[in-house]
């Protein structure tokens, strides 16, 4: 398959050209809305049927297969942030906080980015490791700890009240709801094992597409009134945004393989190690960090980073890793 | 009927305060406070509250006017720099003294 048959079965897909419906509706300022209720409603769903098959998958494999590839997906989470901070703040130009802070964010992952790309690997009839939901869950938090640490040493400590505590950071990246729900569901699911599934498959895994698909139009409303933002974000950040996630998409496929993974597998930590978390993170910087401006760290991930992910990026690491497998 | 004056604390900030804010109001000597979303335009332009992480939110709070002053200090110091906000103070009556 070519890289732009890839790119074309990608767009073609019912998530993606949702996801674009949702931009349309923002840019043509549609009045259409989602309660946010709803919206709160079909995280959970995805996350918990995410966890949940992620956790069956891996009583089906054992835990032998998959803690060497969790682990490498863990370091590399919490490394990025080294040397993505360093570029912002030397080549960016940008505040020590403000580089932690969109450091953070690109070590952090994107739990849709990633249901995404399971999405498209299965479209393509591309077989993967389900267990790669456990690389999802250990990826989300170690970046965001370092992050908020870079952002400490890099500021003077301000007079300011105690808000920008370490224990904040460190509660929010490990129980805030995104995090405890997806380790949680894991956990369960894990537990059940098969005959667990048979009992919820119905509702977890049938309607998955369907689910995931109306999230993504909303999420491509989010980022579409958002787009605006683009203007404050500059031209650096903007390639920033783009740059980053295809070398740090190749370097984890590079890592995937070298831990043992399949191809799929390895596609998957490739597009984790990509996405850049817009959830989840922009909530413990946000609370840890207060002194970061938003403008860049929320934008850059949510209104740049994210659609490429979803509409190029996921057939481009696939591509790469079709490209060192073979 | 007996009133009493006292001080209606009104501030609308983005909901990622609200943990701060709320601990400030303890701090400060408040004895309780109410919240609800809201969304609106302002100085750092329109907020789309279409996310909950994303929200804005009015926390209200009912205070002697010593506590108002301690309370509006502080968050012109600490919170007005780093958080999208704002905060007002108006006079109000209120029965039973001893809650606020």
């Amino acid at each position: 398959m070519s890289i732009f048959e890839a790119i074309s079965a990608n767009l073609l897909s019912p998530a993606v050209l949702f996801f674009a419906l949702g931009l349309i509706a923002a840019l043509t300022k549609s009045d259409l809305k989602f309660p946010e209720p709803l919206y709160v409603a079909l995280t959970i769903y995805l996350l918990v049927a995410i966890g949940f098959k992620g956790g069956v998958a891996i009583a089906e494999a054992g835990i032998a297969k998959v803690w060497l590839p969790a682990l490498a997906a863990m370091v590399l989470g919490a490394l990025i942030p080294l040397w993505t901070y360093p570029v912002l703040r030397f080549g960016g130009k940008f505040s020590a906080v403000d580089a932690a802070a969109i450091a953070a964010h690109y070590g952090s992952v994107s739990a849709v980015t990633f249901i995404a790309a399971t999405n498209y690997l299965k479209a393509i009839n591309q077989p993967y490791e389900n267990y790669a939901t456990a690389f999802l869950a250990v990826m989300e938090s170690p970046a965001i700890l370092v992050g908020v640490v870079l952002g400490k040493l890099g500021t003077r400590a301000s007079a300011g009240p105690d808000f920008s505590s370490m224990k904040t950071a460190i509660h929010e990246a490990l129980f805030g709801r995104s995090i405890f729900l997806l380790v949680g569901a894991l956990l369960v699911g894990w537990l059940c094992g098969k005959p667990g599934m048979e009992k919820v498959e119905s509702f977890f895994v049938t309607p998955f597409q369907g689910v995931l698909a109306l999230f993504l139009l909303e999420m491509g409303m989010v980022a579409g009134r958002r787009l605006g933002d683009l203007k404050k974000v500059g031209p650096f950040l903007l390639a920033f945004g783009i740059v980053m996630p295809l070398i740090h998409g190749a370097i984890g496929v590079w890592l995937g393989k070298v831990a043992g993974l399949e191809l799929g597998g390895a596609t998957l930590m490739g597009v984790l190690a990509a996405s850049a978390s817009y959830i989840a993170a922009p909530a413990a910087i946000r609370m840890s960090l207060p002194d970061a401006n938003p403008a860049f760290y929320l934008t850059s991930s949510l209104a740049v980073t994210f659609p490429f992910n979803i509409a190029l990026g996921i057939p481009i690491y696939y591509e790469i890793a079709l490209w060192f497998y073979h | 009927m007996k009133t009493h004056p006292m001080k209606l604390v009104t501030i609308v900030c983005e909901a990622y305060a609200q943990d701060a804010v709320t601990k400030l109001l303890h701090e400060v000597g408040a004895h309780g406070w109410t919240l609800f979303s809201v969304e609106g335009d302002g100085s750092q332009g329109k907020r789309p509250a279409d996310i909950r992480e994303f929200a804005n939110i009015q926390i209200e709070a009912v205070v002697q006017p010593e506590v108002s002053e301690r309370l509006l200090e502080r968050l012109a110091k600490d919170f007005f720099p780093r958080y999208a906000m704002i905060a007002f103070e108006s006079d109000v009556r209120v029965l039973r003294r001893e809650k606020f």
